[in-house]
């Protein structure tokens, strides 16, 4: 199949000027150290790093504000640097940080302005407009000013108007920073919606391991400018995202736990904080253990934090894989 | 031709979004407007007492100097009305909003220019006019010239501001720079021009070119001169080549990331 | 009193952080003192006259130095007055030991006299480098140096009245505009009095602003005994005066406060 995105050996180095009294020194710093990848037309692919391991740039260089040191990338058969404005028409971009939408003026007002500055013809908008009204359901809030809406609202428009031209890939950055659990879970639904309904390609960058796994299908973790781990969501979640973390509080003090796969991380009086290994025991079966030793009064459960799980990509050794139940999603085409 | 329709659509876009948003705080837009208004016409009772007293200064009358006003301030009223990211450009470069810009598909400079209006800029543009058409009362064909001569110097402050904040690509802190210079410019460009003689003369018609806002449509509109309304364009023009010229050569600097913090 | 005192040490010392901004200040006097360099210059070669109103062309250049100075050195009275009203911070100062428009008086002019003599050193370089030294009377530097802090004053107590309206005005930057650029005009900062048409003059110089800027600046060049004593009681009674509306308007407002609680 062809590839929506390929980038070969791309570099990208920072010249860093440090002024120290009244000399100046400048050190090179590579932001992107040789990244090569593929993504094939329609997927969706999840790109996370720590801080400083180059996403930023990377999407940069993939969406043509910034030229590379060396190394090739097409996007959607155009090279980004060299042909920015017609790459434009065709990709898509969401920054979870900076709006596109007016703030005191209503999305419609966005919309409008839109339309003219990618120069859709008004039949075509008034159609493709309706229709992400209706699958993004701004209706409600169409002819309220942007700084009345609530977050989830206004990032649910800010998605809508960065697909407003009918782009074949999107750039998500961050795109559920800020948001509650149910705004962030229905902007999921909608993406990967948008993904397999319109074959849209989705690349996505988050602090969010949730993210990752409800909306990627595949996931490039990069680090020190380089990737160090791409495979399908579903092996990592496996290996890597198997635990997780549930916090306990009880009435009174419970009988202790023994089960296999139960870990007690922490605990301060009748607040328990447990580590659960899914792979070794279900997280039914460790709930109703819980609710046997004690009364509860609360109770979360949470992924561990993406931070934690790269960490654990360097230290733990890869559980081999290929040994555990297939899943549902196996049947897609090639990582690299 | 297609190419300018085009952005004459977006233009006309930009100016009715900005000009629904300004009018989202009504109260707070017309306060505005109307500050600049009072503040603009303290100068003209300056100009008025001044004139009581010396009735011509180097051959320069009250209506010189009132038109020389209403020129400047509706010139630079226009250009900011339209295009008031120019005065924002330093900003702009420096905390990184220009790869907002860089995502669409038009021409970075201009599309960037029509991004926002600033309110008190439309107290200029009135005030100019009003005190042109209430003091110096013109007949049609100098009015007509007026109104040209103002998009030649809404052009200039564009250039110009373009020019200077452009530096932004190119020193850490050209903020402060390229404000002064453009205090520089305005305050030049609001006094008779005879007064200024010699190298300073000189540095008004290149490096602060504020002479083709003071001198050359003032004179062209008291001798009805095609000629020096010519001039002005001319010199309009030029600043605007070079301020874009200046932008462009800092964008490949921004785009080889020599002036970008490390993030992410 | 000598709390007030440190209040206004303090503010100078957090004032002296911006020294950044006197690179601004020193570039906008430089133009606007070369303009006017210009200005005096050719209007005096085309009256052939020495002096004007009164005053050389190096007075003249001096005088504007002093009252762009003045005007230059303004702190945001009206809009500190304005947002502790709005935001009840005025309320909570009255259960300080401390009177509110003292307080804000000692602030305002550790801020405002340091700001003048930053503007005014750099004026006087560029006066210096454009027309030379002024002949300066002793006796003149004295009476300035008596009048500046009434001057100071008695913008204070009009700016704080300003800034009392906010409690019944839902915006006074508009009459604080009005009035700043009263004060410019009136007040005689780019021409002096004397060069104002005869009916003015009369007027004028009952009126607060010239007694604000044009009077210690005109004092300053000229050093005039009979001018200074009528300024200094022009200063006077409009001190006295403004502070007695202002007495009726904080009472008036404070009881507003307590009723309305805020």
């Amino acid at each position: 199949m062809e590839n929506a995105v390929s980038v070969n050996q791309l570099v990208k180095n920072f010249v860093l000027k440090k002024r120290d009294g009244l000399r100046w020194s400048s050190t090179q710093v590579k932001a992107v150290d040789g990244i090569t990848l593929a993504i094939p037309k329609g997927q969706s692919v999840a790109f996370i790093g720590p801080n400083g391991a180059g996403k930023s740039t990377t999407i940069k260089m993939l969406t043509g504000i910034l030229h590379p040191t060396s190394g090739d990338a097409t996007v959607l058969g155009c090279i980004p640097w060299k042909e920015r404005t017609r790459l434009a028409r065709r990709i898509g971009v969401v920054f979870g940080q900076r709006s596109q939408l007016w703030y005191h003026l209503p999305p419609r007002d966005t919309f409008e302005l839109l339309s003219k500055i990618y120069e859709i013809k008004r039949d075509l908008f008034e159609s493709r407009r309706d229709m992400l009204i209706e699958r993004f359901q701004l209706g409600e809030f169409l002819d309220t000013p942007v700084r009345k809406l609530s977050l989830g609202q206004r990032m649910r428009a800010e998605v809508a108007c960065s697909l407003l031209h009918g782009p074949q890939v999107i750039f998500l950055d961050e795109p559920t920073i800020g948001l509650d659990v149910i705004a962030r879970q229905e902007l999921r639904d909608l993406v990967r919606e948008w993904n397999q309904e319109n074959g849209v390609t989705v690349f996505l960058t988050s602090h969010d391991a949730g993210d990752i796994q409800h909306v990627a299908k595949r996931v490039i973790v990069i680090n020190h400018g380089r990737v160090v781990l791409d495979d399908k969501v579903s092996r990592v979640r496996r290996q890597y995202l198997r635990e997780k973390v549930l916090s306990v509080k009880y009435a009174d003090t419970p009988e202790s736990i023994t089960l296999e796969g139960v870990k007690t991380l922490k605990e301060s009086g009748h607040a328990f904080k447990f580590e659960v290994d899914t792979l070794a025991v279900s997280i039914e079966r460790v709930m109703t253990e819980i609710m046997r030793i004690g009364t509860v009064v609360d109770i979360t459960i949470e992924d561990p934090p993406l931070e934690e799980i790269i960490a654990h990509i360097y230290s733990a050794p890869r559980v081999d894989a290929g040994e555990e139940e297939p899943e549902e999603e196996e049947s897609e085409e090639g990582a690299t | 031709m297609n190419w300018l329709t085009s952005y004459l659509n977006l233009a006309g876009a930009y100016i009715k979004i900005n000009t629904k948003s300004l009018l989202a705080y009504r109260g707070a837009f017309i306060s505005q407007m109307v500050a600049m208004f009072i503040n603009d016409f303290v100068w003209i009772a300056f100009w008025c007492l001044f004139f009581t007293r010396f009735p011509v200064v180097k051959g320069w009358g009250v209506n010189d100097v009132i038109t020389l006003w209403a020129i400047a301030a509706s010139g630079f009223g226009l250009a900011h009305m339209v295009m008031g990211n120019a005065l924002m450009l330093p900003g702009i470069i420096m905390k990184g909003e220009l790869d907002s810009w860089l995502l669409y598909p038009r021409a970075v400079l201009p599309h960037l220019l029509l991004g926002r209006s600033s309110a008190s800029s439309w107290g200029d543009a009135l005030f100019g006019i009003v005190v042109y058409a209430v003091f110096v009362k013109p007949d049609l064909p100098h009015f007509c010239l007026f109104l040209a001569l103002i998009c030649s110097v809404a052009v200039l402050f564009v250039g110009f501001s373009v020019f200077t904040g452009s530096l932004a690509f190119f020193m850490g802190s050209a903020d402060s720079v390229s404000t002064q210079l453009r205090i520089a410019m305005i305050t030049f460009s609001t006094y008779p021009s005879p007064i200024f003689q010699g190298f300073v003369k000189i540095l008004l018609f290149t490096l602060i070119p504020a002479m083709f806002v003071s001198h050359l449509p003032v004179s062209a509109l008291r001798h009805m001169s095609m000629t020096e309304a010519l001039y002005s364009f001319a010199g309009a023009l030029a600043v605007l080549i070079a301020g874009v010229i200046m932008f462009y050569t800092g964008l490949g600097r921004y785009e080889s990331g020599n002036l970008m913090e490390m993030r992410g | 009193m000598s709390k007030y005192f440190y209040i206004a040490l303090t503010s100078i010392r957090s004032k002296l952080a911006y020294f950044r901004e006197i690179g601004s200040k020193t570039i906008f006097l430089f133009v606007v003192l070369y303009i006017f360099l210009c200005l005096w210059r050719v209007t005096f070669a085309e009256t052939n006259q020495t002096t004007l109103g009164g005053l050389s062309l190096k007075q003249m250049l001096w005088y504007l130095v002093v009252t762009e100075s003045i005007i230059m050195s303004l702190p945001p009275i009206a809009t500190l007055v304005d947002q502790d009203v709005r935001t009840g911070t005025l309320a909570m100062q009255l259960v300080r030991p401390m009177s509110y428009p003292l307080n804000m008086l000692a602030s305002t002019s550790g801020e405002r006299v340091l700001s003048f003599v930053i503007n005014f050193i750099v004026g006087s370089i560029i006066a210096l480098m454009f027309v030379g030294p002024l002949d300066l009377q002793f006796q003149g530097f004295v009476m300035f140096l008596l009048l500046l802090p009434l001057s100071f004053a008695l913008d204070f107590t009009i700016y704080f009245l300003i800034g009392l309206a906010a409690f019944w005005l839902e915006d006074t930057t508009g009459l604080t505009l009005i009035y700043s650029r009263m004060t410019m005009i009136l007040g005689g900062m780019l021409i002096p009095l004397e060069l104002f048409p005869e009916g003015w003059q009369q007027v004028l110089r009952i009126l607060p602003f010239s007694a604000i800027v044009y009077g210690p600046a005109r004092i300053f060049v000229t050093g005039d005994l009979s001018l200074f004593l009528s300024i200094l009681a022009q200063q006077f009674v409009a001190i006295l005066l403004f502070t007695f509306v202002i007495c009726i308007v904080y009472n008036t407002a404070l009881k507003r406060v307590f009723s309305h609680g805020g």
